[in-house]
C-alpha cells in the first residue's frame, strides 16, 4: 500500500493544495501528517480545516503545541536572537488568528502515532522540539528509532527531507555485579531501521521553494521523496498582506532558513 | 580516590557507617560525591542534611547533587518543574507526601534547591538518574543503545548514577552500525560508524536497606573501581 506522509504545512494553503493534488496523482491510499499545521504562514485556520475534513491522522508539532499551551520553547530553539524575535511575532499573529475550534483540534493531537511497524512523530520520540538531523550520530539516531518500537520512524521539523538507513547495528556489553557470577560479554544486534524525514509542505528549507513530502510503499519499502512546484508567490504576497515579517516571504521564495542549525539541535527544551 | 554514594534517604545511621568506612580506607579519599536522594519521607532527613552541611574536623565536604526525592520536595513546595508532586503520590500515596512535607523545613528545601543537577569531572558524569532526568533509572537490564545515548548526550566516558540503588558496572565494549543517507539531491555512501568503549556504574544505595549500605570507590587516575558494602547496627561485623 502506498502512503503519503507530510509535515510542517505552516499555514501555507496553496502548498497544501498542490501536495494533495500530487498525492492524488501518485495514487497514495492513505495520508499522514506530522504536525506544524500553523505558524509562519497566512492561512492557519484554512489548513487545519482541510486536514480535519480529510480525516488525516496527525501528530502535534511544536508550533501547534505552542498555540495551545502558550509560547513554551526557550531561546535555544532559535539560531539567533533575531530569529527568536521573528518567531515570537509569528506566534502572536497566529495566536490571534486561530479560531476556538482550530485551537481545540490542535490541543487534542497526540505526540506520537503508531501503526504496525511505522511510527509518526513531529521532531523525535523524545520531544517535538528535537531535530533529527541527517548528520546526527548514527547510534543516537538508532536509539531514537528503537525507542519508538518501530522499524520506520517518520519525522519532520527540520524542513529538509532525507532517508537515513541504519543497518547491522551491534553493541557488545559486559555487566559486572558483585552479587552475581562473572557474566559473559553479550552482543546486541538490531535489524534494519530507517528514519524518514518528510521535509516541509509549506516552509521548505532544502534550497528551492517547492513543497516536499514523501510517498512510502509499505509492501516494497520504497521511499519516494517528492518535490512539488506550486505558486509560492501567492503565499508570499499573502504573508506581506497579513503584516507578517517580510523575511518569511523572502525565505519561502528561496527555500532557505537555517533555524535547524541551532548550537545544540538535540537539546530538548523543558521550559 | 573518589567515594561516590547515593540514596541516604534520611538514614543517619547508614550515612555515619559509610563515613566511618571511608575513613578506614588505606588509599586516601579526596572527594566525596553524594548523588541525590539524601532525604526521603523519613523524620531523620533534617539530621542528614545538617550532618552534610557540617562535616567534622578532618572530614571531606561532600559534593551534593539532587535526586528523585529532592525533586519531589521541590514539587511539594511549588519550586519544581511540575506544579504537583504527581509522581510521588502515584508511587507512594498522599500519606508519604505528607510525611515528606513534615520531614523538611522550608529552609532546608531552599538549600537543596541550590544543589547541582550533576557533576562533570574529567571524563566522568556523576548524576542521580541520567542526563534525561532524576527519574531515569539505569540498571543492568537497560538496553545498550539507551546507555550509549545517555553517555553521548554529554560526551562522557563514565557515567555514575544512583537511581536504581543497585551496584553494577555496565561496560559498553564497542560496536558498529552502517549508516547511509539519501537526500533530494544525492545519495551519500554507506559509512560504518564505530562506538568507543564506555561505562555506566550503579553506585549503590546507602540508606534504603536497614543494616546494609553500599557505595563505590573510584580512582580516576588508575581507573580502578571498587564496590563497598557496609553492615551496621545489628548486622555489624560482616563488612567487606
Amino acid at each position: 500500500m502506498k502512503i503519503a506522509v507530510m509535515s510542517c504545512i505552516h499555514g501555507n494553503y496553496a502548498a497544501l493544495d498542490a501536495v494533495l493534488l500530487d498525492i492524488d496523482q501518485q495514487q497514495a491510499e492513505k495520508i499522514y501528517c506530522l504536525g506544524d499545521l500553523v505558524g509562519y504562514g497566512p492561512y492557519p485556520n484554512a489548513v487545519v480545516e482541510q486536514i480535519r475534513s480529510l480525516d488525516i491522522p496527525t501528530v502535534q508539532g511544536c508550533w501547534d503545541e505552542d498555540i495551545v499551551e502558550g509560547l513554551n520553547a526557550c531561546e535555544c530553539s532559535y539560531p539567533s536572537l533575531l530569529a527568536e524575535k521573528r518567531g515570537k511575532i509569528a506566534h502572536e499573529w497566529t495566536n490571534k488568528q486561530v479560531n476556538p475550534e482550530v485551537r481545540e483540534y490542535l490541543a487534542q493531537l497526540p505526540h506520537t502515532y503508531k501503526e504496525d511497524n511505522l511510527c509518526f512523530v513531529h521532531g523525535s520520540p523524545n520531544s517535538n522540539h528535537e531535530y533529527l538531523l541527517p548528520e546526527m550520530d548514527a547510534f543516537t539516531a538508532l536509539e531514537r528509532v528503537l525507542s519508538s518500537d518501530a522499524d520506520i520512524l517518520f519525522c519532520g521539523h527540520t524542513h529538509v527531507p532525507y532517508v537515513r538507513t541504519l543497518d547491522s547495528g551491534q553493541l557488545q556489553v559486559t555487566v559486572h555485579q558483585p552479587s552475581k557470577n562473572e557474566q559473559p560479554t553479550v552482543s546486541f544486534n538490531t535489524p534494519l531501521k530507517r528514519i524518514i524525514n518528510v521535509g516541509s509542505v509549506g516552509e521548505p528549507r532544502h534550497g528551492r521553494p517547492n513543497a516536499t513530502y514523501v510517498i512510502y510503499d509499505t509492501e516494497t519499502t520504497a521511499v519516494n521523496l517528492r518535490e512539488v512546484e506550486y505558486d509560492y508567490q501567492t503565499t508570499c504576497a499573502a504573508i506581506l498582506d497579513a503584516g507578517l515579517p517580510p523575511i518569511f516571504a523572502w525565505r519561502l521564495a528561496r527555500g532557505l532558513e537555517f533555524a535547524e542549525k541551532a548550537d545544540d539541535p538535540t537539546h530538548v527544551c523543558e521550559r | 580516590m573518589w567515594a561516590i554514594l547515593s540514596g541516604i534517604e534520611g538514614n543517619i545511621a547508614a550515612y555515619e557507617a559509610v563515613l566511618a568506612d571511608i575513613k578506614r580506607q588505606r588509599v586516601k579519599v579526596e572527594q566525596l560525591y553524594i548523588l541525590g536522594d539524601i532525604v526521603a519521607a523519613n523524620p531523620d532527613s533534617e539530621k542528614v542534611i545538617k550532618r552534610i552541611q557540617n562535616p567534622l574536623p578532618g572530614e571531606l565536604e561532600p559534593q551534593v547533587c539532587i535526586g528523585w526525592w529532592e525533586e519531589q520536595c521541590f514539587a511539594l513546595h511549588g519550586l519544581g518543574s511540575t506544579a504537583e508532586p504527581t509522581e510521588l503520590i502515584a508511587r507512594f500515596g498522599k500519606e508519604t507526601a505528607k510525611l515528606l512535607w513534615d520531614s523538611l523545613s522550608r529552609e532546608t528545601v531552599q538549600w537543596l534547591r541550590n544543589c547541582h543537577f550533576g557533576f562533570f569531572e574529567l571524563d566522568c558524569l556523576l548524576i542521580h538518574g541520567s542526563t534525561i532526568s532524576v527519574s531515569d533509572e539505569l540498571t543492568p537490564q537497560t538496553p545498550p543503545w539507551q546507555m550509549l545515548d545517555r553517555l553521548q548526550r554529554v560526551q562522557a566516558n563514565h557515567l555514575f548514577c544512583g537511581r536504581s540503588g543497585q551496584v553494577f558496572e555496565y561496560q559498553l565494549q564497542g560496536g558498529s552500525v552502517n549508516s547511509s543517507v539519501m537526500t533530494l539531491d544525492q545519495p551519500h555512501p554507506v559509512q560504518t560508524i564505530t562506538a568507543p568503549k564506555r561505562r555506566v556504574v550503579g553506585v549503590g544505595n546507602v540508606g534504603r536497606e536497614l543494616g546494609k549500605a553500599t557505595y563505590t570507590l573510584y580512582s580516576p587516575y588508575s581507573d580502578s573501581l571498587e564496590f563497598k558494602t557496609v553492615y551496621y547496627g545489628s548486622k555489624k561485623g560482616f563488612g567487606n
